[in-house]
């Protein structure tokens, strides 16, 4: 007689195993038994099932206590029990991918067999990926091992109704099963059936904690890892998008800025002027609109009280020149390290195209003046009117441990189209240098306002509110491409500005009053190094307009006269490697980038730099991984709601065009921060605790357990977490 | 009752072990809507006058305690024979009001000890309006006994008794609940724990039969994955399948989540106990709209009060 | 004390009733109930009564007037509740139940031929169904036995030894229905009997125990055994419960089984229920003529005190079983039983039995006294006879 016992979990086919090995020995004439041990235990469970084999008919009614081998279904059954009464020299077969070598000293006086029954099953899709039912393949491999040939074990499956991918399976078993044979004798120790008493219903019952093991159960277990929200990836400045408006969710406005803070000192200004590229990949989008994050930058910035105390000082000292954006980030970063500044502008007041370039009516003066003295609050020694040129800078460095150059975009691009009058024809961001001061009336006159960013939509909104009769925007591309901020465009469209898309202003000739400006239709061609479709001029298509005024805003480039020549400007080592001192260009210079955010980050990834120079400390985390953010394809969408965007209140068009009133109210609450999915973060609104179906998930303050001896790993945490944080890995 | 504000549930930080009404370690499968359900109960009910004392019939749930002595619960349990829990839960509950005992006596079934064999015994508990709590955790099939069909089990799923799919639909247990004028009678749903937890605590402060109906996959027998088990409860409620409401005296509707258009496909497609063709599913989309219909039609000419 | 013309029913619901109210002081009393004739009145009695600290539940079935026994005792109340015939076969499953979860509740049996056809009338085969379960099963002959064996069954099975419920059986009719006098014992006797019900395994919070859930074979076996154990002590703690009951009441609750005339006697009838007044009665007359004969009353039917009986009997030849019930393809219950106990210690005992009044039939003298004529003249033990029937 042959006697085998069977390792195995709820839900394997350990069972069938059995009834598929009897069967083989039947239909050879032989008497079988093959049967379960059946308990109240689930999927999962661990359990165990018995086949004999005789060519004497079988009289003997019991469990298997003694068996001549045993086959273990599962790689996390292996343990020492497994072997209780297994007669020295009898095969122990398990279902794992290792070679049976690694068992040979484990199992001492066993024969020992291996085979990756689990693969096998996936192969050919028996079963389910969680659950593969591995028994036909271990079925081959018992075959094999026990002499059984493949013709007997194919009767067996097709007598039972097992047939095509299980026959397949079973014959690959055969063919991969290896095998090890005992180096030592076997300790056989005759098992002992126990009979004990147990204290009964009346005063036994103490209703003890379970004693199941249920994590024995599990194939796979869940871990937590947040990853990268789009926001957080694509922030110039490097906010931490989803942290802060995970503060405002909570209420905690003082925490949002104080996440803010860490890496811009401008929440206040961004919150009102950045083109917030955040928006636009924010995944929310695919489910209804994106957050407005903008907004809700603006409210921590308002509304939060955050102090930003300093290290302790450090000797360096260090000369920053510019108090743009840029400039000023960088100070602000440095002075939380601890390092000494003194900062040089050029201007009549800090804050470089801040001041100058951005209209009131987007950016009131207070705010802006609110923003830059948090930073002089750490106190920064500062000198204005102060225009360091090329000798100046080697001064600089030479009286300083490093010098930043912040200087921006001061080159500005001409198109005089042959008009001599500098009232007539002016740069736009010298006009709104006037303008935002008040020093300039444009009443009754036709402006026409040349090019597509943003300082072309604040000279052209500028002049309504200055006077103008009519104010034209005339822009070479199309709307597509105009790099103004979008909200900026509707607005003025809202004011009654006029653009003229797809036209290019050629020459003008002074008219009865003005000037009549010939323009030229355009269409779009290939796509230049920029990635915007190249604007190519139509023949023939000229035609007049009338201007008393004409702006240009055509764009800026870096003004790098300050630099000996031939430097090649850019971010991060130092520049003139001549000088004793590094000197760094950051900003807008550095990278053209056009952005008060990218100005914010670059200002910080130069402090960082600095302080790596001086200490080696990296301070500024790598960049990171594109396999590490997570897109709306990664997002649990059906875990939300729709709920539509808050979009503030802004000040009507026919209210607002004669006046410098803050166009943009804002947002009055916190509701809208409650709209960002913190994609791919733990914002801890402990789904996975409560859907947990065993509790053994919990959160202790910040923390989350899983407690492994009980989970069962059945991945409804995964399943359940919006944000694609909780991932299952296998055991 | 929006989730996008991810606002954390009360309560859910002190989930640990010892706390839990069903402590780790029970027998039940991976993944089961039981558990899920036992695990919210034992989170909201914390008061003193909220205590559990279970009754339970014979099906998963009191196996669930795992072999004597131990026992998985951490509230007291009395295992019923099947057909006649609530009259096991009628004796306990009033010797615990005569002597003004504290807690809440909850009568914890399957379908089959509610919707089958402990129908009569069910019925007499709800028209004499014994005062404790009946919830049935609906998994629509015999899952202690290897999934055999029950009169919960819906029309064309396929058990180890209906092999090609079942022929006749599932009853209305609701309905006939509240057609004895208990006090309440309400489906909850484990996707929309918020909406549980208003609905338990509400029963908690109720006398008389309080009947709760709380859908429940079970994995094994629907051959579902584990880990979709709270989504197609979600997707059963957002679609028709499973409306969430109350019913209070028998007469008086509320309607808590109305469909949202969810199709109910994609409840279907997420198990493998229906056979390709057993399910006409635009039979299916016209139930679960005629349905909702009908309840919300009653909650419109017949609505609760503000404060019920 | 107070002495009363009552029912069989009349005497059961009284005892019942006050042995709930009894319990006011501690958890009080609940119990289900359900009709079926005959023992209809012993509910509707307890429905009625004004009980200080108890409800009786109308259920809808006696399967569910056991479960809310069940629940009510689990729950620390002290429980009875009646049934018969049908009714009694359909609480089985809980009857098992409260057997198994150790539950001192006191069942009324009005013993009545299981149906259908539908039969009211008097047969012990209702009650005998439920010998297998574990619980006490005591058998009455007259109302004031009822009363009393209700009483003492209280005590002896809430009593720490023991623990399980008991069945105390009369017979339909000639006693559920019959006016007999009898002596109803006050409350305060009844109070003093009867201290308050103090379950060990209450179910409660102090004690969040699963009762009833799964158990393996060694556990469940445990359970048994110990269940054993306490039918064993049931003849010590018996006793105690007599003499208390006498010393209370001033009367004799009878013991297990009662033996007349057994001393010197070479044939002696097992009789039990009502059938035992009229076969003594008999056998007085007998006895004057000359004829060793005697009788045992069986009282107590689980445990079956086979002891007690084979002594009483050491000195009889022929011992013939009236059995009131029929155990398709066997006979009588009693006779099957006291067979087996005999078996191996007195296999020289010509043991017959006689089914008589089964289904109802009324137990005439005349039947009876064929039947001592039949066993006078019998040398060897033959099937089972039926009587009052021609074959």
């Amino acid at each position: 007689m042959i006697e085998i016992r069977i390792h195995g979990r709820g839900g394997q086919g350990g069972v069938t195993l059995a009834k598929l090995i009897g069967t083989t020995r039947y239909l050879l004439g032989e008497s079988v038994q093959a049967f379960g041990v059946y308990a109240a235990e689930r999927s999962g469970a661990p359990l165990q099932a018995f086949c004999r084999c005789d060519t004497q008919p079988i009289v003997n009614r019991n469990m298997i206590y003694e068996p001549d081998h045993i086959v273990v279904l599962d790689p996390t059954l292996i343990g020492p029990a497994i072997t209780t009464g297994l007669k020295p020299g009898g095969w122990i077969l398990i279902n794992i991918d290792q070679p049976p070598e690694v068992f040979v000293e484990k199992y001492p006086g066993y024969r020992i067999a291996t085979i990756d029954a689990t693969a096998i099953a996936r192969k050919y899709k028996l079963g389910t990926v969680s659950v593969p039912i591995v028994n036909t393949a271990l079925l081959g491999a018992v075959a094999k091992i026990l002499d059984f040939t493949l013709d007997q074990v194919n009767g067996a499956l097709e007598h039972i109704g097992f047939v095509g991918a299980n026959i397949d399976a079973a014959e690959e078993a055969y063919q991969l099963v290896k095998t090890a044979q005992p180096t030592t004798e076997a300790d056989f120790v005759h098992p002992e059936v126990p009979h004990p008493r147990i204290p009964g219903l009346v005063e036994g019952n103490t209703g003890i904690l379970p004693r199941i093991k249920t994590g024995d159960w599990a194939t796979q277990q869940p871990h937590r890892e947040n990853k990268v929200a789009p926001c957080n990836h694509i922030c110039p400045a490097g906010n931490n998008v989803q942290g802060f408006l995970e503060r405002l969710a909570k209420e905690d406005v003082d925490g949002a800025l104080e996440i803010l803070l860490d890496t811009t000192p401008f929440p206040s200004i961004c919150g009102r002027v950045c083109p917030a590229p955040c928006m636009e990949v924010c995944n929310r989008i695919q489910l209804d609109e994106g957050v407005n994050v903008r907004d809700m930058e603006r409210y921590a910035g308002d509304h939060g009280n955050a102090k930003v105390t300093p290290a302790s000082d450090r000797k360096e000292h260090l000369a920053v020149i510019g108090s743009g954006p840029a400039g000023l980030s960088a100070v602000y970063q440095l002075r939380k390290l601890g390092y000494q500044v003194t900062l040089f502008e050029g201007g009549k007041e800090l804050g470089g195209l801040l001041r100058t370039g951005i209209p009131p009516y987007r950016l009131p003066r207070d705010v802006l003046d609110a923003e830059i003295q948090r930073i002089l609050d750490l106190e920064v020694t500062f000198t204005t009117n102060h225009r360091v040129d090329k000798a100046g800078l080697v001064d600089l460095a030479n009286g300083f441990d490093a010098v930043l150059v912040a200087t921006g975009l001061q080159e500005l691009r001409d198109l005089r189209l042959g008009i001599d009058d500098d009232q007539a024809i002016m740069q736009g961001i010298d006009f709104l240098d006037l303008a935002n001061t008040k020093d300039i009336r444009v009443d009754d006159e036709d402006v026409v306002v040349v090019g597509g960013g943003n300082t072309a939509f604040d000279a052209a909104r500028s002049s309504l509110r200055l006077g103008a009769k009519s104010v034209r925007v005339v822009y070479r591309r199309t709307i597509e491409e105009m790099p103004a901020i979008a909200e900026e465009i509707d607005q003025g469209i809202e004011e009654g500005l006029q653009i003229d898309y797809l036209t290019l202003p050629i020459s003008a000739t002074p008219a009865e009053n003005g000037y009549s400006i010939t323009c030229r239709k355009m269409e779009l061609g290939e796509p230049d190094e920029s990635g915007r479709r190249r604007p190519v001029e139509i023949e023939g298509s000229d035609f007049e307009i009338h201007a008393d005024r004409v702006l240009l805003a055509l764009g800026q480039s870096p003004e790098v006269s300050i630099f000996p020549e031939g430097t090649e400007v850019h971010e991060g080592d130092s520049l003139i490697g001549t000088l004793q001192t590094p000197v760094f260009a950051v900003g807008d210079l550095a990278t053209n980038d056009g952005t008060v955010t990218a100005a914010i980050g670059s200002g910080r990834r130069a402090a960082f730099h600095i302080h790596h120079t001086f200490t080696g400390e990296q301070l500024l985390a790598p960049p990171h991984e594109e396999s590490d953010v997570v897109g709306a394809d990664l997002m649990s969408m059906h875990l939300f709601e729709k709920n539509g965007r808050h979009d503030g209140y802004t000040i009507p068009a026919e209210e607002r065009r004669f006046t410098y009133d803050e166009v943009h109210q804002g947002l009055p609450d916190l509701d809208e921060a409650r709209r960002c999915l913190s994609c791919g973060v733990c914002n801890e609104c402990d789904k996975c605790v409560t859907y947990c179906p065993e509790g053994v998930l919990k959160r202790v303050g910040h923390e989350f357990h899983f407690d492994y001896s009980y989970c069962k790993g059945c991945g409804v945490c995964v399943a359940e977490c919006p944000r694609n944080v909780i991932y299952m890995s296998q055991i | 009752m929006s989730i996008a504000t991810d606002i954390p549930v009360e309560g859910a930080q002190i989930a640990c072990s010892e706390e839990c009404i069903m402590r780790p370690g029970n027998t039940n499968c991976g993944g089961c809507g039981m558990s899920v359900a036992l695990t919210m109960i034992g989170r909201i009910l914390k008061e003193e006058s909220e205590k559990a004392t279970f009754v339970i019939p014979a099906c998963c749930g009191i196996v669930t305690a795992g072999g004597y002595p131990t026992s998985a619960y951490n509230a007291p349990v009395l295992g019923a024979t099947f057909g006649s829990s609530p009259a096991f839960a009628t004796g306990y509950a009033t010797v615990r009001d005569l002597n003004e005992d504290p807690g809440q006596v909850i009568n914890w079934a399957g379908d089959g000890g509610t919707y089958d064999i402990g129908m009569a015994t069910l019925s007499a508990a709800a028209e004499r309006n014994e005062n404790f709590m009946y919830m049935c955790y609906d998994n629509e099939i015999y899952g202690n006994t290897g999934g055999q069909r029950s009169s919960a089990t819906p029309v064309g799923a396929r058990t180890s008794t209906t092999p090609y799919g079942k022929n006749a639909s599932k009853k209305d247990i609701v309905s006939i609940m509240a057609a004895h004028g208990i006090p309440y009678a309400a489906t909850l749903s484990v996707a929309h724990p918020e909406d549980f937890a208003t609905k338990l605590k509400k029963a908690c402060h109720m006398k008389g039969f309080r009947f709760m109906l709380i859908h429940s996959p079970c994995p094994t027998g629907w051959k579902s994955d584990p880990a979709e088990t709270v989504n197609l409860v979600r997707i059963a409620v957002r679609s028709g399948l499973f409306p969430l409401y109350e019913v209070f005296d028998g007469k008086r509707y509320r309607v808590n989540d109305a469909p949202d258009g969810t199709d109910p496909s994609e409840y279907y497609q997420g198990q493998r106990r229906f056979p390709s063709g057993a399910v006409d599913l635009d039979v299916v989309r016209t139930e679960c709209k005629e349905n909702s219909e009908r309840i919300m039609r009653c909650a419109e000419c017949w609505p609760a009060a503000e404060d019920e | 004390m107070t002495l009363e013309v009552v029912t069989g029913n009349h005497a059961a619901g009284y005892a019942l009733s006050a042995a709930g109210e009894a319990n006011r002081d501690a958890r009080g009393i609940c119990a289900g109930a359900y009709p079926i004739t005959p023992q209809t009145e012993i509910i509707e009695y307890a429905r009625k009564y004004k009980f200080t600290k108890g409800r009786i539940v109308p259920v809808e079935s006696e399967h569910s007037a056991m479960g809310v026994c069940i629940g009510a005792s689990m729950a620390g109340a002290r429980s009875f509740t009646a049934s018969a015939a049908n009714g009694l076969s359909y609480m089985t499953e809980n009857i098992f139940t409260a057997g198994y979860y150790r539950l001192p509740i006191v069942l009324v049996c009005v013993n009545r031929t299981m149906g259908p056809p539908w039969n009211i009338w008097a047969d012990q085969g209702d009650a005998l169904l439920m010998r297998d379960a574990s619980l006490i099963q005591f058998f009455c002959e007259t109302n004031q036995e009822v009363a009393d064996t209700i009483l003492l069954s209280f005590r002896l099975a809430e009593d720490h030894r023991i623990l399980m419920p008991a069945l105390v059986s009369m017979d339909a009719f000639i006693m559920s229905h019959t006016l007999m006098n009898t002596d109803l014992p006050e409350q305060e006797q009844v109070d003093q009997y009867l201290p308050n019900l103090d379950l060990p395994h209450v179910l409660t919070h102090e004690h969040p125990v699963c009762i009833g859930g799964l158990a393996w074979p060694q556990e469940t076996l445990s359970m048994r055994v110990d269940t054993h154990e306490a039918f064993e002590r049931i003849p010590e703690v018996y006793d105690e419960c007599r003499a208390e009951f006498q010393k209370i009441f001033g009367r004799d609750v009878g013991g297990p089984f009662t033996t007349f005339e057994t001393e010197d006697a070479d044939t002696i009838f097992i009789t039990s229920g009502s059938i035992a007044t009229t076969t003594r009665e008999l056998i007085k007359a007998r006895r004057k003529a000359g004829e060793k004969i005697g009788m045992i009353k069986v009282k107590m039917y689980r445990p079956f005190p086979e002891e007690g009986l084979l002594d009483a009997c050491k000195n009889a030849k022929k011992v013939g079983v009236l059995d009131r019930n029929y155990a398709g393809g066997l006979g009588g219950l009693f006779w099957h039983d006291f067979r087996a106990a005999a078996q191996g210690k007195r296999d020289d005992l010509l043991i017959q039995d006689y089914l008589i009044g089964v289904c109802g039939g009324d137990v005439t003298p005349d039947l009876i006294e064929e039947v001592f004529d039949d066993l006078s003249q019998r040398v060897e033990a033959d099937k089972p006879v039926w009587k009052g029937i021609e074959l």
